[in-house]
């Protein structure tokens, strides 16, 4: 079984598509630790709270730390990954930072609800409408920039393998010893995730 | 500058199909040299890829492309090798590489059923094989005990023995489909090459819900494992060996083949029988480019079949949300399947199907869904896990009969090499509409049957294609309406066989891959006969 790999599918990846140019995965510097707390307004904050204390290395960081937050409506949101996902967008766009900043600051002048917020943006044919998409295609599928230009930050770690790591593995990695999948799905949180 | 080289028996192509046949002959002492368009590929390369892929619902991505032995690649822009005809396009997905396309199979190693074989004499449709499916069943064991068939025995295809492996577990979203399908339909395991215990060295399946595009672990039986096995045998196998002509003596035989490296040097290579293995598609194209004063219309084609009745399996679908929740991605992709339709008197009218349930994980597509439709904040968490958990899929895989006019042929644009480019020719006709047509009714009392809510059905006439490139060197008695005998030999050159799906007659409704290896089998024992009988039979403890 040469190159084969162990029953749980551990490969390491072998080619740069996973890590960003730069590639900022390190702890921010503490000279230049902020913490978004201080850059947003109350409306974000009662959108967000638990986002308030992560550390940002300035406004438009902050920006797309905040709009993630809202986005994606997760307590925890990876803040490792936040930078490589940051890095990654800024590389392609160098107005991404400008960008996130004036959405935020329009939903927060506008108090644009999250569930209303695209429905919103393309009625006002704005600019930022793409804005919204792009953060959670990170965010959600790992990937950013478009076409064959595309790139993918994250597999394991993006939101829509964490958002239902108690049920599923991400295809690839080894679901459990032969036949555990015959058992009915054990899906931690059930009612909380709601029936719709 | 010309290297001359020869073997007793040169394979084309390092497909499942020529491998085998190629591990066949060299266990019966036949020095066998397999020429392969494509390069050596790495498993673990591959998984890290699909990992690191942008596309990770194209399952041409993480392999690798090669500019001298082109494939045809749709994402994220067509490459144009597949040159597309119409009237109805035709995108064959295919991988030239050693071990060939099943790298990115689903492991489905289906029988025919026994009336498969007889459609003109039984239903007055398409033509009848030149063989019984009697005659079929030592091939199709021998082929299930080389690959490690899981199955039971309540498929609708007779055998003599039994299959090598039970079925391969359930996932749950199958076991609540049988059960809440049962007063209707019986829903039965698929039979698959993907292990439900350890056998001949490969581990048993763990579920990794990867089996395409990779399987990481080994468990689903691959081309490359023939590969493999045909080089314990002693078979030789050279990569990058691109053929583009095959060259016929002044009586007719074969005398040589001649390929390219990736540099277009020329290498002439000499033997005393060949195979050409190189799937459904560039297997005629190399007969069709092979002409000369003698054989104006290419090689074996003084029919001019070679190339035509191209087909396939279009599918049409439906995708819906069941009342509990299944979890798809639980477990293997290809579990189940509702074989009610692939057989009876209806096939005079229209096209008889299976119908077959995916347990690939829905996670990819909802999440794509949800961003289109700009679902955020805590929503788009309880959206995700609450469509994951149940949105499940059933689709027809349909039969399409031979028509001389869907054909493959070549064009006036050429790849790096100055090899021309394919062409498809395709249509899907009344036959098959007719079958999709009735497989509504059974979506419908499916999504019932299982509290189905937000149906929706593939758009009318338009079909997903299966891969399953059939008929374009259909095997038959008669040399003036058939490609091969009814052993794969060309009519026209008695020292040439084809093997693979080009050869099958019909495309029934069954994944073609498990019929062409038995046929590639039978071809290579009909090749060099064994010596004493059942010598080389299975090969896997
Ligand atoms: C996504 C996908 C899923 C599938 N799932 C199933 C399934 O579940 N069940 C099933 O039965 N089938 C399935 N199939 C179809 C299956 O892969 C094929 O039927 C099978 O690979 C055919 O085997 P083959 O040996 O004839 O051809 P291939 O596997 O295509 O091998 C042909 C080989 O010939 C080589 N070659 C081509 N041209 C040349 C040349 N000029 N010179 C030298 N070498 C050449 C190629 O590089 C290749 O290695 C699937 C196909 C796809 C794409
Ligand atoms: S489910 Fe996983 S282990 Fe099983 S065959 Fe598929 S990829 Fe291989």
């Amino acid at each position: 079984m040469k190159s084969v790999n162990t029953a749980r599918g551990k490969v390491e990846p072998v080619d740069g598509c996973a890590t960003p140019a730069s590639r900022p995965d390190g702890p921010i510097d503490p000279a230049r630790r902020k913490l978004l707390a201080g850059l947003v307004t109350a409306y974000t904050a009662s959108l967000v709270p638990w986002a308030l204390a992560v550390p940002v290395t300035d406004a438009g960081h902050g920006a797309f730390v905040a709009l993630s937050a809202i986005l994606a409506g997760k307590r925890v949101l990876n803040s490792v990954l936040g930078q490589r996902l940051h890095a990654a967008l800024v590389d392609i766009e160098p107005g991404f930072d400008a960008d996130c900043q004036a959405l935020l600051k329009q939903i927060e002048a506008q108090q644009i609800d999250p569930a209303k917020l695209q429905g919103a943006l393309d009625a006002a044919h704005s600019s930022l409408a793409p804005l919204p998409r792009k953060l959670m295609r990170a965010w959600c599928l790992g990937l950013v920039g478009d076409g064959e230009a595309t790139r993918c930050v994250a597999y394991e770690n993006a939101l829509d393998a964490v958002m239902v790591a108690d049920v599923l593995k991400p295809p690839t990695y080894a679901y459990g010893p032969y036949g555990s999948w015959s058992n009915p799905p054990a899906a931690k949180g059930g009612d909380e995730h709601g029936n719709a | 500058m010309a290297t001359p080289d020869s073997a007793e028996v040169v394979v084309i192509g390092s497909g499942i199909c020529g491998a085998l046949a190629a591990r066949k002959l060299a266990l019966r002492g036949v020095p066998v040299l397999i020429l392969e368009a494509g390069p050596r590929i790495d498993r673990g390369r591959i998984v890290a890829a699909f990992r690191n892929s942008p596309r990770k619902g194209d399952w041409m991505s993480p392999y690798p492309y090669s500019p001298w032995a082109m494939q045809p690649q749709y994402k994220p822009k067509d490459n144009g090798y597949l040159i597309q005809a119409g009237p109805y396009p035709y995108p064959a997905e295919y991988i030239r590489v050693v071990g060939g396309t099943t790298w990115h199979w689903a492991a489905q190693a289906w029988r025919l059923v026994p009336n498969d074989v007889r459609i003109k004499s039984l239903y007055g449709v398409g033509v009848d094989w030149p063989m019984t499916y009697e005659e079929l069943d030592p091939w199709y064991q021998e082929a299930e005990e080389i690959l490690g068939v899981a199955g039971a025995d309540n498929t609708g295809s007779p055998r003599k023995h039994p299959f090598p492996l039970p079925p391969v577990a359930d996932p749950w979203s199958m076991i609540r489909f049988r059960e809440r399908l049962a007063p209707v339909y019986p829903v039965v395991a698929n039979t698959v090459a993907r292990n439900s215990r350890s056998y001949d060295g490969r581990p048993a399946c763990v579920g990794n819900n990867s089996c395409q595009p990779i399987c990481p672990v080994n468990a689903q039986y691959l081309g490359i494992n023939a590969v493999e096995a045909a080089e314990a045998a002693g078979v030789k196998v050279r990569a990058d060996a691109v053929v583009y002509r095959i060259e016929a003596d002044a009586k007719g035989r074969i005398a040589a083949v001649h390929y390219y490296d990736p540099d277009k040097t020329s290498h002439r290579v000499t033997a005393r029988q060949f195979i050409l293995a190189a799937n459904g598609i560039e297997s005629p194209k190399l007969l069709l480019m092979s002409t000369s004063s003698k054989y104006p219309n290419g090689i074996a084609n003084s029919s001019g079949m070679v190339g035509r009745h191209l087909m396939d399996h279009p599918s049409s679908s439906l995708t819906f949300y069941a009342d509990e929740e299944l979890w798809l991605g639980r477990g293997p992709q290809s579990p189940s399947s509702i074989n009610t339709m692939r057989d009876g008197a209806f096939r005079s009218q229209h096209a008889a199907y299976r119908l077959d349930f995916t347990n690939i994980s829905q996670v990819l597509s909802v999440t794509e869904a949800l961003i289109a439709e700009g679902v955020y904040g805590p929503e788009f968490e309880k959206q995700l896990r609450w469509r994951a958990a149940r949105q499940c899929n059933v689709k027809n895989v349909l039969e399409v009969l031979p028509n001389p006019d869907n054909r493959i042929t070549l064009s006036s644009e050429k790849d790096a090499l100055g090899i021309p480019k394919p062409v498809a020719h395709y249509s899907i006709d009344d036959y098959t509409r007719r079958g999709a047509e009735r497989s509504k009714q059974d979506f419908a009392k499916i999504a019932e049957l299982m509290g189905g809510t937000g149906l929706r059905y593939s758009p009318d006439g338009q079909f997903a294609n299966n891969q399953h490139i059939t008929g374009t060197l259909r095997m038959g008695d008669d040399p003036a309406k058939f490609v091969t005998d009814g052993f794969g030999r060309a009519h026209d050159h008695e020292n040439l066989y084809m093997c693979g799906t080009g050869v099958m007659p019909t495309a029934a409704t069954m994944n073609s891959t498990l019929t062409a290896v038995a046929l590639a089998l039978r071809t290579a024992d009909h090749m060099v006969p064994a010596k004493s009988s059942g010598a080389d039979n299975g090969g896997a403890t």
